[in-house]
């Protein structure tokens, strides 16, 4: 099977920058482009926590009276096909669209962390069953494979989430394994084991809190993967169900009277790449920040 | 290089791809199987009466045993046979075949201009690296990572299909010249989405190839910039492209499903999609399998194409053989 190694699954953006920004830019400042990142993920938190304070009206009212209306006061992003305010249904749907990737990547990195600490640890057989299967589940399509066995076996949003977290497991997985492998004989673990810690001592105390920076940038990726796979899911309307406010179903729905409203499509379209886009941005910045601190300790 | 060995790896990598196509034809064999209710109830649909159901049993040899009704399946399959369609009584490969037509220059046309463009823009970004240019393909390419194909495919569609109204928005036009103007905007939703990957790819390679001593030696003999980059950078760097090529090629199925979905083409992806939602097996089936044939064949492709690039592997495979 044909795969790239770990060092390429890395996103590009966390090891240039770490080498060539880093020294230039004096340190403490924060980067614009991170702070509307913060900002934007704070404020879509925000909208996630409490959608009743911040939506100007309810988003799942309907008026046939006032359906497709364009932008004005009243509705800033307009109305739908229902008449339901775009803006409201914009921020009531800032729950599903973050929860569901939170509990994807969180359950994706805790699977990839144990299986890499494990498997490069210890190496051995259990090694080469896991990255032999890891590579297969890495060369197939995870979109075509998830819709299929979602649809196959009726829908289910955990389902979806089962099928994708075991789809996204193989790139945190290369990334942490290399890591494991390059640390597994450096002299601190070496000392280690020469004054008898027990295997899984070295692996949770010793290795686990040197993979930090890893981590996060696998949790912001398997974030940003999730968002991606989970928007397509409910664009293809095998996400969650019909009428509840998420961005990609707003997307799929509203997408028909796109020259009448465009805004009813293009802003969750907007939402979801700005999401992701802050998270690409906020997480290659937070690696960044942890490997220095790591180099100057 | 001898023939030899090159018939003995070639040999081992047809064997393995039919052994994986083997175990998916299992795998979308159970499918039906699997699917709540029983095939018999996948087929006839939520209100067939017990009656219906015994005769769509006996109809399908779902009585068989196990093994007689996969054998049965495979044996079909292999002559492209996979029974017909439930929701329309087309048979599935004549679905399949209206299917490519869209399908097939879609990806083709999107995976080559990905294929000029990403590697042509990653290596002058690389060569310039930390200049505007490369600074600016790396904030795109950042911007168009984050992107899903489908969001990109709905801005491009309001943009220029329906604010602009240059291009036509939905369903892929007869004729060679209306089906190409309705190609438009979905080849270049894919486009967008593949060069980032490959381009992200290349600059990454090709800057870490121009570190190299050999390349400074290259210099130092004083070939020109052209000719170390054709002979000496994107050759080493080629194993690393090939290799994303490979995958780029694979998302472009799954992102094609969204787009085709977004346009209304009708295209293999979306056929899935329609099949997925009137829960057509034969066809899920026929799709999956053809998906899956795709994907080993790719994967194959890439393979050989290490041989050719890079001699390194062909020495290694020569004295393992």
């Amino acid at each position: 099977m044909s795969v790239p190694d770990a060092r390429l699954a890395l996103p590009v953006r966390g090891r240039s920058a770490a080498r060539g920004r880093g020294r230039r830019r004096r340190r403490g400042r924060l980067p614009l482009s991170v702070a509307l990142s913060a900002i934007f993920l704070l404020a879509a938190i925000a909208c996630a926590v409490a959608p009743g304070l911040l939506a100007p009206q309810d988003p799942a009212l309907i008026d046939p009276a006032s359906a497709l209306q364009t932008a004005s006061d009243a509705h800033l992003l307009g109305t739908d096909a229902l008449g339901r305010d775009v803006l409201s249904r914009l921020v009531a749907g800032a729950r599903s669209a973050l929860v569901g990737p939170l509990i994807l990547t969180t359950a994706t990195v805790l699977l990839s962390t144990f299986l890499a600490l494990v498997a490069g640890y210890l190496g051995g057989w259990f090694d080469a069953v896991v990255s032999r299967v890891a590579d297969t589940i890495y060369a197939l399509p995870a979109l075509i494979v998830t819709i299929v066995i979602v649809g196959v076996f009726g829908g289910g949003w955990w389902l979806a989430i089962g099928v994708l977290v075991l789809f996204n497991m193989p790139t945190g997985l290369r990334i942490l394994r290399a890591a494991v492998i390059e640390r597994r004989d450096l002299p601190y673990v070496e000392a280690a084991r020469t004054i008898g810690v027990g295997r899984w001592s070295i692996m949770t105390r010793h290795l686990l809190p040197n993979l930090e920076p890893l981590i996060v940038t696998c949790f912001f990726l398997g974030f940003t993967y999730g968002m991606v796979e989970l928007s397509a899911l409910s664009f293809l309307g095998l996400g969650v169900p019909p009428g509840s406010p998420d961005w990609g179903r707003m997307l799929a729905e509203n997408r028909v009277q796109v020259s009448q409203n465009a805004w009813a499509a293009v802003a969750p379209g907007i939402a979801i790449v700005a999401t992701v886009l802050s998270a690409n941005i906020l997480g290659g910045w937070l690696y960044e920040q942890l490997e220095r601190r790591k180099r100057e300790r | 290089m001898t023939g030899k060995a090159i018939a003995t790896f070639l040999a081992r990598r047809l064997a393995a791809a039919v052994l994986v196509l083997l175990v998916v034809s299992v795998v979308v064999f159970l499918l039906i199987h699997l699917a709540p209710g029983g095939p018999e109830q996948a087929v006839g649909g939520e209100f067939a009466t017990p009656q219906q159901l015994a005769n769509i049993r006996a109809s399908l040899g779902l009585d068989d045993p196990l093994a007689a009704q996969y054998w049965q399946f495979l044996s079909h399959a292999v002559t492209l046979d996979f029974g017909s369609s439930i929701a329309t009584r087309e048979p599935v490969v004549d679905a399949i075949r209206s299917g490519l037509g869209v399908t097939a220059p879609l990806v083709l046309v999107s995976f080559l201009l990905i294929c000029l463009i990403g590697t042509a823009l990653g290596t002058l970004a690389a060569y310039r690296a930390g200049g505007p240019l490369d600074r600016a393909t790396v904030g795109l390419a950042l911007v168009g990572a984050s992107a899903p194909a489908f969001v990109t495919a709905l801005i491009l569609l309001t943009i220029f299909g329906v604010q602009l109204q240059w291009l036509p928005v939905f369903g892929d036009g007869d004729g060679f010249v209306e089906r190409a103007r309705h190609l438009v905007l979905p080849i270049a939703t894919l486009t967008i989405a593949g060069t980032t990957a490959m381009l992200q790819i290349t600059r990454t390679r090709v800057k870490e190839v121009l570190g190299e001593d050999h390349v400074t030696f290259a210099r130092a003999r004083g070939l020109s910039s052209r000719y170390v980059i054709e002979r000496s950078v994107l050759r080493n760097a080629g194993i690393q492209i090939v290799t994303r090529s490979g995958t780029i090629v694979v998302g472009l199925v799954s992102w094609g499903l969204l787009v085709e979905t977004t346009f209304g083409l009708d295209g293999v992806g979306s056929l899935l999609v329609k099949a997925i939602n009137a829960r057509d097996i034969p066809v899920i089936q026929g799709v999956t399998l053809l998906i899956a044939a795709f994907i080993v064949t790719v994967n194959v492709v890439v393979d050989l194409l290490y041989f050719a690039l890079d001699p390194r592997v062909r020495m290694q495979r020569e004295v393992r053989a």
